[in-house]
């Protein structure tokens, strides 16, 4: 029985691997992406974005490499939201699909593991969809990514702070304890601290956790100027729906890593999401410039007519990985991929993304754009001043 | 008799050449599928042959693969000393809360042990030297031939226990607790101690199999160590291919494994459709397990499944 | 004293919650010997009936709850009937694999029909709360909880004082004789699963104004309510919603008293330490 699987398993892999053999003028990047699953909420804007961007990379003419013309092709996997799954369908990616170089997963935990796998087989990786700093940590040199660091989320909002009166004084920091937001907890309370705002409350909960009411409870009791939330999205939206029916709401501001920029989050939440804070690396605004899509908003209104869903800074994250991918293989003039990862350290330009240059250890560097809810749209506030005045201090839940 | 040990070498030298004639994804898919084989074969002596349907011994595993991860990512010992610790862990968390929890029967066991499963994972997620719940990352490797050859020893060995358990007197003293475990007690068995030693097989085995996975990710945390969805699928694996037989679970865990694996690797988007319809239909039509219906059908024909589905509908 | 207080009535609320959401799988389990490792995905259809129902028909949450009950009463009698009674009697672990698998399948169509978005289902009144004292109390979540009691004392009356209600009592003390009795099986078993479906439905649907809604929330779900479902006994209502009291206070006071990243560890220690400790409450169900 076993032997008959063996040798049924290895037929079909060579047949597979005959079959995977690239055109070769096209250079294939490959993913594992959380298609279904618990993730897919999110995993899908990579999906995507990914598809979006090939594709409009290749309506332009494709990349020139080495004087030849060459298009670019997509192979997505779906991981189901199982990390391991996904380690070894980019496994599979290398190695059966044949495909060149390599895009991320959504999610640190998943970006972990996967790019392990890049590092061993020696192939870039650049990855839109783990900010935390435990991924390039590692010293690994075929690491890329283009979410900035998790520590740094909080900074411009921190740094708002100190200029909005009334004075904000005290925090309370809620963070989830999984690798992306104790990033984010543990550079908040370094900023915290240089700015001189006082820690109140300082708690983690379990991620996947769908009751607050004990922390929300507790927040109530110390009373904060300001609540700062790390997390995932679907805590996120419980930890807003609970604070309102237990009446908890701090006295000048509340912002939240996540689900602030993304659509679905304010629909599900409708009034309840106004004066929510949050930040994003990216916005849908004419000021980003792009080589394919024209700037940022042409970008907004492409993938929103394909996928009938706005894209937020995830789905403009993947895209900039594919443009990363596009730059380099042209500046290298070749598909090896040692040359590639050494011209995606170089790498400088301007995109809808924003500016996409990583530094030394990998990661890019950008700032987060300061944004909030007012009457149930998104709106620019702050990244180095005031873009827009924000709805400060916010009025408690009896009285809006 | 000669027949079978030669048939059965001839196997197992081309199931060691596998890694150096077949494709690297095979190769992947392999390493995932012995060391789930593995794991339904320790399940097996605690379910199988003793009767006592365990639906945590992920814990094994995670307390296995956090074993070798301290080891080697906080201590920097070898891989060698990780695996040792490995299967200390694993057999020191059966010896220490086997005894309790094996006094409960049936469902009750299954409760209590699934607890246990959750209850690691989150002290796991707690504790800073395990890295709490942003993990552990240990030395990158890149020797997947090695980890092919080392799972499948892992699993011979483990299946040779089971054939062991299956030949010996303890092995007749565990089904005695299955069929009846108050006869067996009063005939002399002494049932707290084959239960424990039981539990602590499965343990060695599944330990094993986590530190393995340890240093073969590279990159551990509590979700992904004591996996929950692992207890159903060694479940699974096991009736699939026949509870309390010595081949059983190495079959079920390798056909459903190269089925989800095939089905997500080629039809990524309807794979776990497919999946779940596979199982629906097994237990319809195998209710136990695959040896049985293949002797089965040999014997009866197709009447099999036309007695099965009399026998065991309403 | 006023944040104890406080916490004790959050853990009160969710517990009843948590409790509805057991009911179901204890009675299927208790009488029919099967464990419904679907029940989840149960859950998750009412939920979803309950917000279609809210959003698309404007009818409210609570007035939605009897439609989508009765939807899930008959998706659950007729995967009973076509499905489960197929392998009924045989290992009662096949009844866990079957049910895995139907899990997979159900999950899989829900996020395939509804997509991956999260659903809340917000009437006005959602956030709404009163304060007695220091504390503050949530209508929804109030409103969850007297559901909750309300069902299950309407489970429990319905199994002790009507006829059908004995029935699959004695069926599930003894097949043979119920039989002898005059008790048609098929009907009971497949009124049974529909009862506990209808019931795992409601839950859903509150759960969707407390909290939200996804395909793939009954995974957790599924896990918790085994543990009540095992603490409260089984098929025995209000031992079942006692159970989901327990575990609700004391995930409650031990974020409050101990952190918040520990609730696992003492709702899941609980549970063994309850089983080890006192195996005299079990004799009679193994």
């Amino acid at each position: 029985m076993t032997r008959t699987t063996t040798l049924a398993a290895f037929a079909a892999a060579v047949a597979a691997s005959f079959a995977a053999f690239a055109d070769s003028d096209t250079v294939t990047l490959g993913a594992a992406v959380q298609l279904t699953g618990r993730l897919a909420n999110t995993g899908r804007y990579y999906g995507d974005g990914y598809a979006l961007a090939v594709d409009k990379i290749n309506e332009k003419g494709g990349i020139t490499v080495g004087g030849k013309k060459m298009k670019l092709a997509l192979k997505v996997l779906d991981n189901q939201s199982d990390v391991n799954l996904g380690v070894r369908q980019y496994v599979q990616l290398l190695t059966q699909d044949k495909v060149n170089f390599l895009l991320g997963p959504f999610s640190s935990n998943d970006a972990l593991d996967d790019s392990s796998v890049a590092e061993k087989y020696q192939v870039p990786m650049v990855q839109g969809g783990g900010a935390s700093t435990q991924i390039y940590a590692r010293g690994y040199k075929f690491i890329f990514g283009t979410l900035p660091p998790a520590d740094d989320y909080f900074a411009s909002t921190i740094q708002m702070l100190g200029k909005l009166t009334p004075k904000a004084k005290t925090v309370a920091l809620i963070a989830a304890d999984d690798s992306f937001d104790v990033s984010v907890a543990n550079g908040t309370r370094k900023l915290l601290k240089d700015a001189g705002l006082e820690l109140v409350l300082d708690k983690q909960f379990r991620e996947n956790n769908a009751d607050f009411s004990s922390l929300l409870s507790l927040t109530k009791s110390v009373n904060p100027d300001v609540i700062l939330w790390a997390g995932h999205e679907p805590e996120a939206l419980n930890f807003i729906r609970q604070a309102k029916s237990l009446g908890v709401s701090p006295k000048d501001l509340y912002s939240f890593t996540v689900g602030v920029p993304t659509a679905d989050f304010r629909k599900a939440l409708g009034n309840d999401a106004n004066y929510a804070c949050g930040m994003t690396s990216w916005l849908p605004s004419e000021n980003n410039k792009d080589e394919w899509f024209g700037d940022a908003k042409q970008f907004a209104k492409a993938y929103t007519d394909r996928f009938k869903y706005p894209p937020d800074y995830h789905a403009a994250s993947g895209v900039a990985d594919v443009e990363a991918f596009a730059k380099a293989i042209a500046a290298a003039g070749s598909t090896d991929p040692q040359k590639v990862r050494d011209e995606l350290a170089k790498v400088d330009f301007e995109s809808l993304y924003g500016h996409v240059k990583f530094m030394p250890n990998g990661q890019i560097s950008l700032p987060q754009i300061v944004i909030q809810i007012q009457k149930g749209e998104l709106v620019e506030i702050y990244t180095k001043d005031f873009i827009h005045q924000p709805e400060y201090p916010l009025p408690a839940w009896n009285k809006r | 008799m000669i027949k079978a040990a030669i048939a059965t070498v001839a196997v197992v030298v081309l199931l060691a050449a596998v890694p150096f004639i077949a494709h690297e994804t095979v190769v992947q898919y392999a390493i995932n599928a012995l060391l789930l084989a593995t794991l339904a074969q320790g399940w097996n002596i605690v379910g199988g042959y003793a009767g006592y349907p365990s639906f945590g011994n992920s814990v094994f595993y995670g307390l296995g693969t956090y074993g070798t991860a301290i080891a080697m990512a906080q201590f920097h010992h070898s891989f060698e000393t990780g695996l040792a610790w490995a299967a200390v862990f694993g057999v020191a968390c059966a010896l220490i809360f086997g005894i309790p929890i094996l006094r409960l029967r049936g469902p009750y066991f299954a409760i209590a042990t699934l607890g246990l499963s959750a209850v690691m994972g989150a002290i796991a997620a707690n504790v800073p030297i395990a890295g709490k719940n942003i993990g552990l990352i240990l030395p990158l490797f890149r020797g997947d031939r090695m980890f092919y050859e080392l799972s499948l020893a892992l699993l011979l060995f483990a299946t040779g226990i089971v054939l062991w358990v299956s030949k010996s007197r303890f092995g007749a003293g565990l089904i005695a607790i299955r069929e009846d475990e108050d006869a067996a007690q009063v005939m002399g068995i002494n049932t707290t101690a084959y239960k424990v030693a039981a539990l602590a097989l499965a343990a060695l085995v599944s330990g094993l199999a986590g530190g393995i996975h340890a240093y073969w990710i590279t990159f551990i945390d509590p979700a992904s160590a004591f996996d929950g969805s692992l207890n159903v699928r060694m479940v699974i694996m096991t009736l699939f291919g026949g509870p309390g037989t010595v081949l059983g679970p190495v079959i079920g865990a390798l056909i459903l494994s190269g089925v989800s694996e095939v089905l997500a690797s080629q039809v990524s988007s309807v794979a776990s459709l497919f999946y779940g319809f596979v199982i629906v239909l097994a237990v319809i039509f195998m209710p136990r397990g695959l040896i049985d219906m293949l002797a089965g059908v040999r014997f009866h024909g197709l009447r099999y499944f036309g007695n099965n589905m009399r026998r065991y509908r309403l | 004293m006023g944040l104890f207080g406080q916490i004790l009535v959050n853990g009160i609320l969710l517990g009843g919650l948590y409790g509805l959401m057991a009911l179901g799988m204890g009675l299927v389990w208790g009488v029919l010997n099967i464990v419904n490792l679907a029940h989840g995905a149960l859950i998750m259809l009412g939920g979803y009936a309950v917000y279609f129902l809210y959003t698309g028909a404007g009818i409210d949450p609570f007035a939605a709850l009897p439609l989508a009950m009765a939807a899930l009463f008959v998706f659950g009698y007729l995967l009973q009937r076509f499905v489960l009674n197929l392998i009924v009697r045989s290992a009662l672990l096949n009844t866990l694999l079957i049910t895995f698998g139907l899990d997979v399948v159900l999950v899989y169509l829900a996020q395939l029909s509804f997509s991956a978005d999260f659903r809340t289902i917000n009437p006005p009144y959602a956030g709404n709360n009163t304060e007695i004292g220091p504390v503050t109390v949530p209508h929804a979540q109030l409103f969850a909880f007297l559901v909750a009691l309300l069902l299950a004392g309407l489970l429990y009356a319905f199994l002790s004082r009507t006829k059908t209600g004995r029935a699959i009592r004695a069926t599930s003390q003894n097949l043979t004789a119920a039989r002898l009795y005059g008790v048609n099986p098929r009907n009971i078993y497949c009124l049974t699963f529909g009862i506990g479906a209808a019931l795992a439905g409601a839950a859903g649907g509150l759960y969707g104004v407390v909290s939200q809604i996804t395909p793939y929330m009954g995974v957790t779900l599924t896990a918790k309510s085994f543990v009540i479902a095992i603490l409260g006994g089984l098929d025995k209502p209000l031992g079942v919603i006692v159970g989901g009291l327990v575990l609700g206070i004391a995930e409650a006071m031990t974020a409050l008293y101990l952190d918040p990243t520990f609730t696992d560890i003492i709702s899941f220690g609980l549970l063994v330490v309850i089983l080890v400790a006192r195996p005299a409450q079990l004799v009679g169900r193994a």
